[in-house]
């Protein structure tokens, strides 16, 4: 075998108490594309940010091309040839896709002729490598999918031959995925290398060459895709902590129901809702959510998911429209009734808006239910109960904690998600709407909140799912819509669940027209 | 006096009145334009004015005093770039720290070097200097082309630095730094450096606004010499959008608000005097209202960049 392109060697890295990387190995031939594969938290994006100079190593060594090097900061990595795009795109969003693109590139008091010449170089990669992107589009107007060829194009603009794509396809439409994944193969056939970092098992298997699979922050294997089996990757990845073989992730098979939906419990007729700069953010929506049934709502993100959930659960003025809830008519500030109503609701932003980073873990986990029994008797908060019951959740929901009194903002952001989930499974609820409810979890804990939304559709909870995460909507819901610009595009029906039927949809086209 | 000649004497009044709030708020643009939110723009404006007035007084030349409120301007940016840059401390306290500071040394290096005395040392105003050609025009010629070099300076200056943000490679950086420091330094640009030399310079800048006041108004320095120019100066810059140039031509409504303040109190309008002076920060406070819904703030404005510090998502 000739020597790697890049190899890392003993890499360790902590953060604060928090062991990220711990002796990791890797190593990237020339021409490959290189899967690594691992759960939230494996340490796949420290890795690389450590290649790419963003965070330096703890201990540990870096060669590249023979040569040992020391990286300091993306500088030096670009130099080395070595480009990243990450996961939430490093861009200037007033720019334009030029200004970005060459940012750093231009002559100190070079002037616009050397920004056309940009351009007309952009083009020829965009031509190159089938990235298509107008040079001269402002980056904050763009898709995402267009927003996430600058970055490709940023990396390939300073002659990067190592290319190190941290999960690009989250928020990608499926036909968007096969368009990367040709410009992939396309850029290895002009001679680059690629990194591609994943949590999906499928795409390594679409796409890889070979794939190095880490698991908190160490090294599980690493194998050529011939000789790798998908039960390997997922064993690989969940290690004995997981019983895959029972496990709803990785069966792949879509959750059927055995019941006639019942009653409807969540109705929406013609709403609309108003976006933070006041222009229409949810537009004319209409569905039901029956109960024992989970309804899924694709997109992605920004396009009118948050202002519906939030118009759901009387947290935004609705515009126009009637939203009722288990025979309660919405209003803005109806949240307080809603929750009496059993009504559970998991935000999306767990930061903003879901935990009081300066209470502590006890009151987070009460927040919203304080008062009703056995937390409250009359006006009085019964302090006993509460800390029982949050030592219980604390424990059956696995989160990391000193304790209820601890204070939440100690809290790591995969145990704010799990302090979330306690507290809205933990209470008896008859509808949930849940948005992003499993981003940023293990895997295990993914599974967890998987069979909670089983159990509960399967005791008659109406569910409304809104998830960028179209397989898991696949997996877990009876209808699934899809929202483009805050327009419902169509409500499919289990048997009718096409994913490139439903990635037409995110993309604007309608689903009688499809 | 007739009208025309009353015209031209007001606007001639207004392009001296908008030096030390163009220098100052050009100053908190290229500042806030990598991310650093300066609010010692009134220290500073002081301890300039006074140390650049001592300097002028003793070492005999306009020049020399100059030269000093930029060095003195300078330093409080450096001091300001490595507390909230290095050290990553809060801005708006280091900044607030930062004013006190300058403010009490302004006039303490005063009393001890002048002491207390009836008679106010004077140093010579900056005399006028009739741009050749120009200044013969008529009209134009006299409200615009006869005036000190400083008038010069912060028009040219507004250019300059339109120029350099919206035409050059640096100005880009720059820009980017301000929007989103971890996009910038991703792709190689060194935000440290960025960050540094613009509060430098915006020190500098600022030290300059300070330092025009006694060289063109007093001659002399007083405690109360900048009144409010300098937290003004924050009010501009957001006025102006954080541009150059809309803050060149924010600078003719403050100045004009100013002079109109100051010709009221001479005419006697039977107002007392200290409404009067309230005038320049009521109207501040009006075209505020539209105007700070107007503006476009860089993204990262007042916030400080680590590098390691891992994202909370």
């Amino acid at each position: 075998m000739t020597a790697p392109l890049v190899e890392m060697r003993h890499i360790h890295k902590r953060f604060g108490d928090v062991v990220a990387l711990e002796d990791v190995h890797f190593e990237l031939q020339a021409g490959e594309i290189h899967g690594l594969l691992g759960g939230n938290g494996a340490g796949k994006t420290t890795l690389m940010n450590i290649l790419y100079g963003l965070y330096t190593a703890d201990r540990g060594e870096i060669h590249v091309r023979g040569q040992r090097v020391l990286i300091h900061s993306p500088r030096d990595a670009l130099h080395l040839g070595i480009g990243m795009v990450h996961q939430h795109f490093l861009q200037v969003a007033p720019f334009t896709v030029v200004e970005n693109i060459a940012l750093g590139t231009l002559p100190r008091l070079g002037g616009k002729k050397h920004v056309r010449a940009a351009a007309d170089r952009i083009q020829a990669l965009a031509q190159q490598f089938g990235l298509a992107v107008d040079p001269h589009a402002v980056v904050e107007d763009l898709p995402v999918g267009v927003r996430q060829r600058v970055e490709i194009l940023k990396a390939l603009y300073r002659g990067a031959d190592v290319l190190i794509l941290d999960e690009p396809t989250t928020n990608l439409t499926p036909q968007e995925v096969d368009a990367l994944f040709q410009s992939l193969r396309a850029m290895v056939a002009q001679g680059l290398s690629v990194i591609f970092i994943t949590h999906k098992i499928r795409e390594v298997m679409a796409v890889c060459d070979r794939v190095t699979v880490l698991r908190e922050g160490r090294n599980v294997f690493t194998r050529s895709r011939a000789e790798t089996r998908e039960e390997d990757l997922v064993r690989g990845m969940v290690g004995e902590q997981l019983d895959v073989q029972h496990s709803f992730l990785f069966s792949g098979r879509p959750q059927e129901t055995e019941h006639t939906a019942g009653a409807p419990l969540i109705q929406v007729h013609d709403l609309t809702v108003l976006g933070d700069n006041n222009v229409p953010a949810v537009q004319g929506c209409t569905f039901t959510v029956r109960e024992g049934e989970i309804l899924g709502i694709a997109g992605v993100a920004g396009n009118g998911q948050t202002e519906l959930a939030e118009a759901l659960m009387g947290i935004r003025p609705i515009a126009q429209g009637e939203v009722t809830i288990n025979g309660y008519r919405v209003r803005v500030g109806s949240t307080r009734h809603l929750l009496a109503r059993d009504v559970a609701y998991i935000p999306e932003d767990r930061l903003e808006d879901g935990y009081l980073p300066a209470a502590s873990v006890a009151h987070n986990l009460i927040l919203g239910y304080h008062r009703r029994p056995p937390y409250s008797r009359g006006s009085f908060l019964d302090w006993p109960a509460v800390f029982q019951a949050a030592w219980r959740l604390i424990k059956e929901y696995n989160i990391r904690t000193a304790g209820p009194t601890e204070i939440a903002a100690n809290l790591s952001g995969g145990n704010i998600q799990r302090l979330m989930l306690a507290r809205a499974f933990a209470h008896p609820f008859r509808v949930l709407i849940a948005h992003n409810p499993t981003r940023g979890l293990d895997i295990p804990s993914t599974e967890f909140v998987y069979r909670k939304l089983l159990e509960a559709r399967a005791r008659g909870a109406a569910i409304l799912l809104i998830s960028e995460d179209l397989d898991e909507l696949l997996l877990l819901c009876d209808r699934i819509g899809t929202l483009y610009r805050g327009q419902l595009m169509g409500i499919l029906d289990r048997p009718a669940f096409d994913k490139y039927r439903i990635g037409e949809m995110m993309a604007g086209v309608a689903a009688t027209q499809a | 006096m007739d009208a025309q000649l009353q015209v031209i004497t007001f606007l001639r009044l207004v392009m001296i009145t908008l030096v030390p709030y163009v220098l100052a708020a050009q100053g908190t643009m290229l500042g806030g334009r990598t991310g650093v939110f300066s609010v010692a723009q009134e220290g500073i404006m002081l301890v300039a004015a006074s140390v650049g007035f001592l300097a002028a007084y003793y070492l005999g030349g306009l020049l020399y005093g100059v030269l000093a409120a930029m060095l003195v301007g300078g330093i409080v940016g450096l001091l300001l770039a490595y507390f909230t840059t290095t050290l990553k401390m809060d801005q708006f306290v280091i900044g607030l720290a930062l004013f006190f500071a300058t403010a009490g040394f302004s006039s303490l290096a005063y009393k001890v070097a002048i002491g207390v005395t009836l008679i106010p040392p004077l140093i010579p105003t900056l005399p006028d200097v009739p741009l050749p050609v120009l200044s013969q025009l008529p009209l134009v010629g006299d409200i615009f082309f006869r005036h000190n070099v400083f008038v010069y300076l912060a028009i040219v200056l507004s250019l300059v630095l339109y120029v350099l943000l919206y035409r050059t490679g640096i100005g880009l950086e720059l820009r980017a730094v301000g929007e989103s420091p971890l996009a910038a330094d991703s792709l190689g640009v060194n935000v440290t450096l960025m960050r540094y030399v613009t509060t430098v310079v915006g020190g500098m800048l600022m030290g300059l606004a300070g330092v025009y006041l006694p060289m063109a108004y007093t001659g002399t320095f007083t405690e109360d010499i900048v009144r409010g120019r300098g937290w003004l100066s924050i009010a501009l810059t957001f006025f102006g959008g954080w541009n150059p140039h809309f803050i060149l031509l924010g600078a003719f409504f403050f100045a004009g608000v100013e002079v109109l303040a100051f010709r009221a109190q001479v005419t006697n309008v039977g107002i007392p005097y200290q409404f009067l002076l309230m005038l320049p920060y009521l109207a501040t406070i009006l075209v505020m209202i539209p105007g700070f819904r107007w503006a476009r703030v860089p993204a990262f404005l007042g916030r400080n960049y680590d590098r390691e510090k891992r994202a909370q998502v």
